[in-house]
């Protein structure tokens, strides 16, 4: 027993060096020089307010994108009258109209749907989730019936889903059910992403903003350069505070 | 006599901010400068790396082999007898490294008696009588038996050999710090390169009548080396995609960079938005002590961008006086002498060059004395004597740009009366600004730990790369 006890005593000194021994081959930068690099970094004006109209146009906020574009004089980078339309879907299937939700989607570009059948069964799917939310009940199984099984037949994971969707109905107490998250607010906002991100893409346009993206590139490049050096960090990203190194 | 001494020293007004104001406004007169064509732009470290474009006849092993005039083609012209007559030929200058990937081609004219022609990467002191590969410090995928040798005798079997009529190709992937090499336009396999320093892209021919030619990206490659790239990025990215970002924090940056230059506007319209989203958004309410901060003078900030964006020096100097004298009761100060060459700037634009020239005489002339704002005051005054100043070198200075410089300093200036400000420096930059700046030195730093290979970070190519997905 005491053997166990000295092994493992051993191998925690081991680890403790090893730690050691990287914390000190790590290069130490201080904060003063930290900051110099950081200054010689030059960051365009234009280049942020892009970044900041890319953001606004991507996530669908049209009236700030047309201030911002009055304030800044940033032209955005898509047609903001495309995105009211694309908004006007979204907005239409997180309210649970998903009938007019494919409607508009139709109007908007028809190859869309055409295009994309998961889409589009997610959308039928949701359609059925918000007849059965209504207790229509009947209507809910002739629409199953009629235009979900169908789809199924052709594809093993719509047969799955819409099994799921269809076990509603076994249950007088939806809200305790083990499918009972089908009903939640989340599923219609991951349909209304869904068709965002569908409607984005059929227009050319990257379906996401660039700046979270940016963001998690910060958190990485912060993650690779602790393993080489010990220098002032920012852990914090929304007031982007420099923290300096803890050695 | 030097009067720039006197801008480190105090004035005789008793704000506090006249010091820091002073400093800060120097910042923007840099900023000024930024655009125009004197000053370096980072995108040039890329471009100045210079690529091989021909193979070196001078260190090749000349009595082996002859390089043809182009310098792109080289044949075997001894008898293959032992191992040390090889004929190595490199090109003539080492692989950039400032970049994510580095390649280039060799066809196989022909393969000759033996078929014993190689690709690949050696050092500079490499001995040019043997095969890439064979010696220390270099590496070569061999046509006659497909192995690779990375400096031993043996070779570790790679892929398929090569002969008469083959494209093979030889890479560098410096984020996975690897060697490639292609054939006929499908990558063969990859090896970890622990080679350091400078790399010299390498073909050997060794027996009777062989012959190649190198392909330095003259001409387009056979292998479709961009979609290679792309999917070496799209690799990277994914890893960074995974990584999770708290909540909302992007819509508190945007937020917060509103706020920090005065877009009033855009604010409440994203605010309003963001109420009504589902779910609304709902902000990190320890926020709330920063956000009093860029709150500060929120309304006049925006009056004054609104009026310098539009070239409305004029109205902008009498609100400054109006409400904040302190920044510009200095006339030798950078807010000054920047607002004022805004003004002259805004006669040229409309074509009033004489009230131009009378506005230059009586607010211009003293900055020419002071060595930090002689070069923007010549440039200014230069527009005078072009026709059409917009195509001269001093155009910059009429682009839009150059407004939102002094707007962009006004707004700092403003923002550093707050009583209340801790720290002068932030007055100058947006939580983002300082994210980005944070993101660039990071990816520099690791760069440069790393034998300063691999691409570093530029916020305008990150910006301007389009990623079209693939359906």
């Amino acid at each position: 027993m005491s053997l166990f006890w000295i092994v493992i005593r051993q191998l925690a000194e081991i680890e403790a060096m090893t730690d050691l021994l990287q914390a000190m081959s790590k290069k130490v930068i201080t904060r003063e020089e930290w900051e110099k690099k950081l200054n010689d970094v030059k960051i365009r004006k234009e280049d942020m307010n892009k970044l900041v109209m890319n953001f606004l146009v991507t996530e669908g906020y049209v009236e700030a994108a047309e201030k911002f574009r009055m304030e800044s004089g940033t032209e955005p980078d898509i047609d903001l009258a495309t995105i009211t339309d694309r908004m006007a879907v979204k907005k239409a299937v997180q309210c649970g109209n998903v009938e007019d939700a494919i409607e508009k989607v139709n109007d908007l570009n028809p190859e869309i749907l055409d295009t994309n059948p998961q889409l589009f069964f997610h959308l039928q799917q949701q359609r059925l989730i918000e007849l059965i939310r209504n207790g229509k009940v009947e209507e809910a199984l002739e629409f199953a019936q009629e235009e979900l099984a169908p789809r199924g037949e052709e594809n093993q994971s719509f047969l799955e889903e819409l099994e799921r969707t269809v076990a509603l109905l076994a249950f007088e107490d939806v809200s305790n059910c083990p499918v009972g998250e089908l009903l939640d607010m989340s599923q219609r906002l991951k349909t209304a992403s869904e068709v965002n991100a569908a409607i984005l893409t059929s227009q050319s346009h990257e379906k996401d903003p660039k700046l979270p993206s940016l963001l998690k590139m910060l958190i990485w490049a912060q993650n690779q350069l602790d393993k080489k050096a010990a220098y002032p960090r920012i852990n914090d990203l929304s007031t982007a505070k420099l923290e300096d190194p803890s050695v | 006599m030097n009067s720039s001494n006197n801008d480190s020293c105090s004035n005789s007004t008793s704000t506090n901010n006249s010091i820091g104001g002073r400093d800060l406004g120097l910042y923007f007169l840099d900023q000024a400068r930024l655009c125009s064509a004197a000053a370096p732009s980072a995108m040039d470290e890329a471009e100045a790396e210079e690529a091989p474009t021909e193979l070196n006849t001078i260190n090749s092993s000349g009595g082996f082999l002859v390089v043809s005039t182009d310098k792109l083609s080289v044949k075997y012209t001894s008898v293959n007898l032992h191992g040390h007559d090889v004929g190595a030929v490199q090109a003539n200058r080492p692989a950039p490294f400032k970049r994510l990937l580095y390649y280039f081609e060799m066809y196989v004219k022909d393969a000759g008696v033996k078929g014993q022609v190689s690709i690949g990467f050696t050092s500079e002191s490499f001995k040019m009588r043997r095969q890439p590969g064979w010696e220390a410090n270099s590496c070569g995928y061999h046509g006659d038996d497909g192995l690779l040798y990375r400096g031993g005798a043996k070779g570790e079997p790679f892929g398929p050999t090569y002969a008469t009529g083959d494209v093979v190709g030889g890479g560098i992937n410096y984020a996975s710090q690897e060697f490639f090499f292609t054939k006929n336009g499908a990558v063969v396999g990859t090896v970890y390169k622990d080679m350091k320093g400078p790399l010299f892209p390498t073909v050997a021919v060794h027996s009777q009548n062989e012959e190649v030619h190198v392909n330095f990206g003259q001409k387009p490659f056979d292998f479709d080396l961009k979609t290679f790239e792309a999917q070496e990025r799209l690799k990277q990215q994914a890893t960074i995609e995974k990584i999770s970002l708290p909540p909302n924090v992007s819509y508190e940056i945007v937020r917060s960079y509103l706020l920090h230059y005065g877009y009033e506007d855009t604010l409440n319209s994203l605010y309003m938005a963001g109420k009504s989203t589902v779910p609304p958004v709902s902000m990190n309410q320890e926020n709330g002590f920063d956000e009093q901060d860029l709150l500060y003078a929120l309304s006049q900030r925006k009056t004054l961008r609104q009026l310098i964006r539009n070239g409305e020096i004029d109205a902008a100097f009498s609100r400054l006086h109006e409400w904040y004298p302190q920044i510009v009761q200095d006339d030798k100060s950078a807010t000054c002498f920047l607002l004022h060459c805004q003004k002259f700037i805004e006669l040229v634009r409309v074509g009033k060059l004489e009230e131009a020239v009378k506005y230059g005489r009586i607010e211009l002339s003293k900055y020419f004395s002071l060595a930090r704002f002689e070069e923007l005051v010549q440039d200014c005054v230069a527009l005078l004597a072009y026709e059409r100043p917009m195509e001269s070198f001093a155009g910059y200075l009429l682009e839009d740009s150059q407004r939102e410089v002094v707007a962009d300093m006004v707004n700092a200036m403003i923002l550093s009366t707050n009583p209340n400000v801790k720290d002068l420096q932030g007055c100058l930059h947006s939580y983002l600004e300082r994210l980005l700046r944070q993101l660039t030195a990071c990816c520099l730093e690791r760069r440069s730990l790393n034998g300063d290979q691999g691409e570093g970070f530029h916020l305008h190519r990150a910006l301007n790369s389009t990623m079209k997905a693939n359906s």
